[in-house]
């Protein structure tokens, strides 16, 4: 429903897009990046169950609380956890990485009052490196590409990049820069 | 210590300030839903999809379930 993995996106466009630039790749971090917060919002929504077995432990009862004040805890747990869900799918899905037929842009919503834009015309790419780190990095294919334009400084960095080998190679490709397979890290 | 704690419970201050402290948080969330709703809507002017409209509306209809979550804590706690 939601791939990392796009070529030639339909329906899609971008912040200031021009008339005769088309998207070649649409790229997301891997799905399986998201399990951290998924693991925390699973432990949040069993917590309430918890709840009464800490308080007999702390010489408490749920009893001794008014009604009013536990339906309300409730829904703020739930709130909460509906609010984990929201942004952790918001950071996923809004933190890409466009590839068109001029440039690169990577686009990043680390907080949600950050948002940082990077961008690398196709003809300055000097290099595109990929990394493939760890086990899950290995066992899902996904991994980190830096992007070099001309000069020393790292252009884009991208991270958990779903098949970043092929990506980085279509990267070097619409360069029109040879691919230099040497330089992929298998770490 | 059940007896300490029961009665601990039972005053009034100690619930004025549950109700204060959950009111408080209740608002500080609120605040934070609509920051929520502006950056939905600076994302889905960076990256239009189809489901960019659908995700604007699922921000304004947690921030507006927020706010009646306020009101109606204001009302029976």
């Amino acid at each position: 429903m939601f791939p990392t993995y796009v070529e030639h996106p339909r329906n899609v466009k971008f912040e200031g897009q021009d008339p005769d630039e088309k998207i070649i790749l649409l790229l997301r971090a891997h799905p399986i990046t998201n399990l951290p917060w998924i693991f925390f919002v699973i432990v949040l929504f069993f917590t309430p169950f918890f709840i009464p077995s800490i308080l007999i432990m702390a010489g408490l009862r749920l009893s001794m609380f008014p009604q009013t004040f536990q339906i309300i805890f409730l829904i703020i747990d739930y709130l909460l956890i509906l609010s984990i869900l929201y942004e952790g799918f918001l950071y996923w899905y809004f933190n890409f990485t466009l590839i068109t037929n001029k440039k690169v842009i990577d686009v990043d919503f680390s907080n949600i009052l950050y948002k940082s834009v990077e961008l690398a015309p196709l003809p300055k790419i000097e290099e595109a490196d990929s990394t493939t780190s760890g086990i899950i990095g290995s066992l899902f294919n996904f991994g980190d590409i830096s992007i070099q334009t001309a000069g020393a400084k790292v252009a884009i960095e991208m991270k958990d990049i779903s098949r970043s080998a092929i990506v980085a190679d279509i990267i070097l490709d619409l360069a029109g820069k040879p691919h230099d397979h040497s330089k992929e890290e298998h770490i | 210590m059940e007896v300490g704690a029961q009665t601990i419970l039972n005053n009034d201050i100690i619930l004025s300030f549950g109700k204060l402290a959950i009111l408080i948080i209740l608002i500080l969330y609120g605040v934070f839903s609509l920051l929520i709703i502006r950056q939905v809507d600076l994302m889905g002017k960076t990256l239009i999809t189809p489901i960019s409209k659908i995700i604007r509306a699922i921000a304004i209809l947690h921030s507006g379930v927020i706010i009646g979550l306020i009101i109606l804590a204001w009302g029976i706690l």
